[in-house]
């Protein structure tokens, strides 16, 4: 252990939770589209996000250990495991971004505490900070221009990308998952900005939100 | 003309123009018609409308000179309705719609009988070039009376008065080769480089694509140019990486190939975008484009003679005169006189006869003209008149004859007797100026190349121009051109060329073209009949002649005091002339005169296109907490901080009445003092700080100790800049050994993290420390006042016992059944605890907390109160008692300083500075106001003795200053010089309004000085 507190902040009791875009639904409503519709946003809410710090060569093998799945070795990678449930990103040259279903966030980190021992590396969880917003649909990559500087063409942006960039006023982690989809972290205090500007800019595609 | 409701100008045949279809339009009020593939300015040529405007400064009648972009006069407004306005249109690139409704932008009650003409605009005959500057400009103070009239009277359009009911956006586009303009240059690079493989744009600005091959008389294999046009469109469609974007100007060239674009989706269908399936489409989009390499292929401006009387309507440029036969069936006139300097001219007058009406004369300023074009008007009989031109234009609502006779350029003289033309149209055409306006944009100054008489443009790193833009004009050659720049754009992207084969195109012969700018009149310029070089702005020969006899010599000054290439024209058609008469005036050639700097944007644009989506409440992001829903319920008022809402005051409704700001925060401060209160404090920044030198980071970060801070314990901490100012403070926890959560200010947050990683990766790579922002994770509640024990007793199994949590203590246990950290600190100097929870639980945490609340009168307060609070203790705010010149001590922190830790903190060393060391700096004081109801200003100036005569020495100013419902007083803090010297003295603040208030300097602490409530 590296001398560091951990702290599991879920309960397992019944406790009613709101994920960052709670209030956005009341608001600003979940717009529902039929079959014509040209971009879907859908939410996924309440999962594990863990930031890990530390050298590559420190931290590859004890989360492959872990986790089942090798750290990015490249700048601006997305790994994913078989089920796609788990990833880790690059962030930064000692920074990733590790996202697990809600919940198994710190055994995780507990785990990746004890397999790294005293070596030096920090993980923080941020899991209540962020939320995960997916993006399909054909639209996806017109909606995606009118929103983020990044360039989104897809001999930039392969299946397996994932970067930190603007998003019209905000910043947003984008990441390309598969062929079809798109996921964007947005920080929960940004989410609602995020989530008005994504309904305005989609409205010409028939949006079609699900919570 | 008269005005006629039928097309009378319109040609029976020819043209781009649909005229099994009609299209009816207004202007100044009048219905005409029109057809699909008109625009404006043709249709109202159709329709023999000879006026569309008065002039700038002289309010001159004037009418249509161009086809396009250049065009300086048909400046019109649109919209029928008040929302629907748009103004400096110009009728040239306006697509007729439909319905369409257009004003000219000047003339007073309208065009045709102006009454401001007969004195010209605030007396024009005696505004001389400079007159604003003369004129208006003293005393200074009263500019901004004179400019509001002055706006009034220069006459450019307005703006709407009600709101834009269509949308607009913004694309990032990026892509391996821009290419500007679609004409034969253009699309030829376009077509050269789609081939390599390469991501292209092409963007075009008019309605259709294809440039000068719309109306050329010229062939490309032996077919009609259109026909090459549609099939290079056709290739380029079905390469996957190019994108064509046709009615789309590209308007502004910034740094490192950042290019914007701006594109008009609806604008040529209505004049809003009709509703589809339920949305409004976007009216226009901005496109923000990272090119790689950037091809200008933009083409030529022709560029008009400059001779008296140039301005009365029926003077147009020859191109356009060709443009409107020939692509819009209209023959803007029965009689032409064609007054030319270039072979290039002569195709007006060709497609003028071709059209059927009568060419009076060409008139050529060259000796012996030689070329395929004249041999071609001397085989059609049309008479020509060499050496010589068309010196004026007589005639004022129409051109009723041209004054012709011999010239002599060099000795700027007319040399032989004047003949009398009549005619009703005078086409001039001095040659072409590349359309240098992109590259110009970067700073690059453009070069003068005689053989073309003109300038070219100075080109940076990425950029290619070719075909008009670059001066070559041969048909053959643009293309070759076009080519050769699409294939090395490509390659210097990285793809390898593929073949193009061009098509024949006919070799003509032609003459070389003589340099003429301004033509001589009988009469010296300062006193000869106006001859216009800038028609927009309303500037002569004789004007632009003045201004270098004033003294004016740097083309820059002769710009800005004449008003040369001012305003939305930048200069198309007048600039170079303008140049070429100052120039002459002072002897010097052109390029020792040089240009002026032409400036985004190209074209007007109209503000929704540059706001996109960013207006209304997408105006700026709005950060919310886990809470925000709960506050907006409770009827909060919102503060702004940074970019968060946070709750400011919650005004409640007492006997049918809400509370004022001044009442609610008298009652939510007493019912901190009193019972407890609770504070969304969810927007501070917190930071994670682990690793093994983590104690030691922050024992350089900071300027107070951390050496002995235990597990489970809190400090308050201070950070100064490398300057020794304090910028930022807050609560830091040791969390374990090697992991510590540091609270900044909340404004703070972001910038103090970037600080933190600054110093660790460029100054102290060595300590093994990461940070990592937790301000979104966590909420924070706390519960402050005598009562917050008890309440949160009720529902957490920590033990809150005096003894064992004690102030500055934190522990973590669970909350309303929560996992939370639980910390005793205090920032209104009451017993405080503040609860953080993993911000999806939040919600419930805060309602449980209320549910248990009631009975000992929580209530909640905003920053409002928390400000009022935490002054009655003296603690400081970073950021209003602080504006980065004040120093820890400055503010009496010393006990926050660890003089004497082993290593030099930041900020330590600047402490010792002999300015920050001096006795009387600013320093923080209490106020209290002499008499108890005043409530001192915050940013009031301090005086000692206010009899002094004015100016007083200032010794200070206020910082904080708010009512006190517990003190029953006002009371503020300040800085004052020396001020902790001065305790007990009496100072005096005037005011604005000439009264004085008298206040004593006291501590900073006005309330519980000896801290016991907090340690309850």
């Amino acid at each position: 252990m590296s001398n560091a507190a951990t702290f599991d902040t879920r309960t397992d009791t019944a406790i009613p939770v709101e994920s960052p875009l709670a209030y956005s639904y009341r608001h600003s409503g979940a717009p529902r589209a039929g079959s014509s519709s040209r971009l879907q946003l859908r939410e996924r809410a309440m999962l594990g996000h863990l930031i890990l710090r530390g050298g590559a060569i420190v931290l590859d093998e004890a989360v492959r250990d872990v986790l089942g799945i090798s750290l990015p070795g490249q700048p601006q990678a997305l790994v994913q495991d078989a089920s796609g449930e788990r990833s880790i990103q690059w962030l930064s040259p000692d920074e990733w971004l590790v996202i697990v279903p809600g919940g198994e966030e710190f055994p995780l980190e507990t785990q990746l505490r004890e397999r790294l021992g005293d070596a030096h590396f920090a993980i923080s969880d941020v899991s209540g900070g962020q939320t995960l917003l997916e993006l399909s649909g054909e639209a996806a990559r017109e909606l995606l221009m009118k929103t983020v500087v990044y360039d989104v063409h897809p001999s930039n942006f392969p299946v397996g990308k994932g970067v930190t960039t603007v998003f019209a006023k905000a910043t947003t982690i984008l990441r390309r998952p598969s062929e079809e989809r798109w996921e964007l972290v947005v920080r929960r205090s940004f989410a609602d900005y995020c989530y008005r500007w994504l309904l305005d800019a989609a409205a010409e595609y028939d949006v079609n939100v699900q919570p | 003309m008269s005005q006629s409701k039928q097309q009378v100008f319109r040609l029976n045949a020819g043209g781009r123009i649909d005229r099994s279809r009609t299209l009816s339009f207004t202007f100044n009020g009048q219905h005409y018609q029109g057809h699909p593939g008109d625009t404006l300015a043709s249709a109202l040529l159709a329709n023999g409308v000879d006026i569309v405007n008065r002039s700038f400064k002289y309010s001159r009648p004037r009418g249509i000179v161009a086809a396009g972009a250049e065009e300086p006069n048909a400046i019109v407004q649109l919209g029928s309705s008040e929302a629907a306005q748009v103004p400096n249109v110009r009728a040239t690139q306006q697509t007729l719609f439909n319905g369409l409704t257009a004003r000219s932008t000047n003339g007073w009650p309208n065009v045709q009988r102006d009454l401001m003409g007969l004195f010209g605009k605030l007396g024009g005959q005696f505004m001389p070039p400079g007159f604003y500057y003369k004129t208006f400009m003293a005393p200074a103070s009263m500019w901004l009376t004179y400019e509001k009239y002055i706006r009034k009277a220069a006459g450019l359009g307005r703006s709407p008065m009600e709101a834009d009911p269509d949308s607009y956006d913004h694309f990032n586009q990026h892509c391996d080769v821009l290419v500007v303009g679609a004409g034969a240059a253009g699309l030829s690079a376009a077509l050269a480089a789609a081939r390599s493989g390469a991501r292209v744009m092409l963007a075009d600005e008019q309605e259709e694509v294809g440039g000068s091959l719309l109306d050329s008389r010229e062939t490309l294999d032996g077919k009609s140019a259109d026909q090459w046009v549609a099939q290079v469109l056709e290739e380029l469609a079905e390469h996957e990486n190019v994108t064509l974007l046709p009615r789309t100007t590209v308007n502004g060239y910034h740094d490192h190939n950042f290019v914007t674009l701006h594109e008009r989706r609806t604008e040529h269908l209505g004049e809003t975008a009709s509703v589809i399936n339920g949305h409004r489409p976007v009216r226009s989009r901005m496109h923000r484009v990272r090119a790689g390499q950037v091809i200008l292929a933009t083409g030529a401006h022709e560029r008009p003679l400059v001779y008296a009387g140039n301005d009365v309507p029926g003077n147009l440029l020859a191109g356009a005169v060709s443009t409107y036969i020939r692509r819009y069936g209209v023959a803007p006139g029965r009689k032409l006189v064609l007054s030319t300097s270039n072979d290039y001219g002569y195709r007006a007058a060709l497609d003028w006869k071709e059209s059927g009406c009568e060419v009076v004369a060409i008139v050529d300023a060259r000796e012996a003209p030689a070329g395929d074009w004249v041999d071609a008007a001397r085989a059609q009989g049309i008479k020509i008149i060499t050496g010589s031109a068309v010196i004026e234009a007589k005639g004022s609502n129409r051109v009723t004859a041209a004054r012709v006779a011999k010239i002599d350029i060099e000795a700027f003289k007319v040399s032989g007797p004047v003949q009398e033309l009549a005619c009703d149209t005078i086409a001039s055409s001095g040659g072409y100026s590349p359309v240098i306006h992109l590259a110009s944009h970067t700073g690059a100054r453009p070069t003068w190349r005689d053989d073309i008489i003109g300038f070219v443009p100075g080109l940076v790193k990425g950029v290619q121009a070719c075909g008009g833009a670059n001066g070559t004009y041969a048909l053959g050659e643009v293309l070759a051109e076009g080519v050769e720049a699409g294939i090395k754009a490509a390659a210097a992207t990285g793809h390898a060329a593929q073949a193009v084969n061009l098509p024949s195109v006919e070799r003509l012969q032609q003459g070389p073209a003589v340099a003429l700018f301004q033509v001589p009149h009988e009469k010296p310029t300062l006193r000869g009949p106006k001859q216009f070089v800038d028609l927009q702005n309303d500037v002569t020969a004789a004007g632009i002649e003045l201004a270098t006899r004033e003294g004016f010599e740097s083309i820059e000054h002769i710009k800005r005091y004449t008003a040369m290439g001012f305003g939305t024209d930048q200069g198309k058609l007048g600039n170079i002339n303008g140049m070429a008469i100052a120039a002459r005036s002072l002897r010097r050639s052109i390029p020792e005169v040089g240009t002026t700097v032409f400036r985004p944007n190209y074209t007007p644009v109209t503000f929704g296109a540059i706001v996109g989506r960013h207006c209304r409440d997408l105006f700026d992001p709005e950060r919310y907490t886990a809470l925000h829903q709960w506050h907006v319920e409770r009827g909060a008022e919102f503060e702004d901080v940074g970019q968060w809402k946070r709750p400011w005051y919650y005004p409640q409704k007492v006997n049918g009445t809400t509370e004022t700001m001044h009442e609610a925060v008298a009652r939510e401060c007493l019912a901190v003092r009193e019972k407890v209160g609770i504070l969304d404090a969810s927007t501070l920044g917190k930071i994670d700080i682990q690793g093994p030198d983590a104690r030691e980071f922050l024992a350089r970060i900071y300027t107070n100790k951390w050496e002995k801070l235990a597990v489970g314990k809190c400090r308050y901490g201070l950070m100064c800049k490398d300057d020794g100012m304090v910028t930022d403070d807050g609560v830091t926890s040791c969390l374990a050994e090697n992991h510590f959560l540091m609270t900044t200010t909340t404004g703070g947050a972001a910038a103090i993290l970037e600080w933190l990683e600054l110093w660790h990766q460029t100054e102290w790579p060595e300590l093994d420390v990461y940070f990592s922002s937790v301000t979104d994770h966590w909420a924070t509640m706390t519960i402050t006042g005598p009562e917050a024990r008890k309440l949160l007793a009720e529902i957490t199994d920590i033990d809150l016992d005096r003894d064992s949590f004690k102030f500055m203590d934190w522990r973590s246990g669970k909350v309303a059944g929560v996992p939370a950290r639980v910390f005793r600190i205090s920032f209104t100097g009451e017993l405080t605890f503040e609860i953080n929870v993993q911000a999806n639980y939040a919600m419930h945490v805060w309602q449980t907390l209320f549910k248990h609340g009631e009975k000992y009168g929580l209530t909640p307060y905003g920053t409002e109160t928390m400000h009022v609070l935490r002054a009655e203790k003296g603690f400081i705010i970073v950021g209003q008692e602080t504006d980065g010149s004040v120093t820890p001590e400055d503010l009496g922190m010393q006990w926050c300083v660890g003089y004497d830790k082993p290593f030099s903190w930041i900020g330590k060393r600047a402490l010792t500075r002999s300015d920050t060391k001096r006795e009387n700096r600013k320093q923080l004081v209490g106020l209290r106001p002499k008499d108890p109801k005043v409530v001192l200003e915050e940013g009031a100036q301090i005086v000692l003795d206010p009899k002094h005569a004015i100016p007083m020495p200032m010794v200070g100013h206020v910082t904080s200053s708010y009512y006190s419902p517990t003190l029953k007083s006002g009371f503020a803090l300040a800085v004052v010089k020396g001020g902790l010297q001065k305790l007990g003295e009496t100072v005096y603040l005037p005011m604005a309004d000439g009264q004085t208030f008298e206040a004593e300097i006291v501590s900073t602490v006005f309330y519980d000085p000896k801290g016991e409530r907090q340690n309850v």
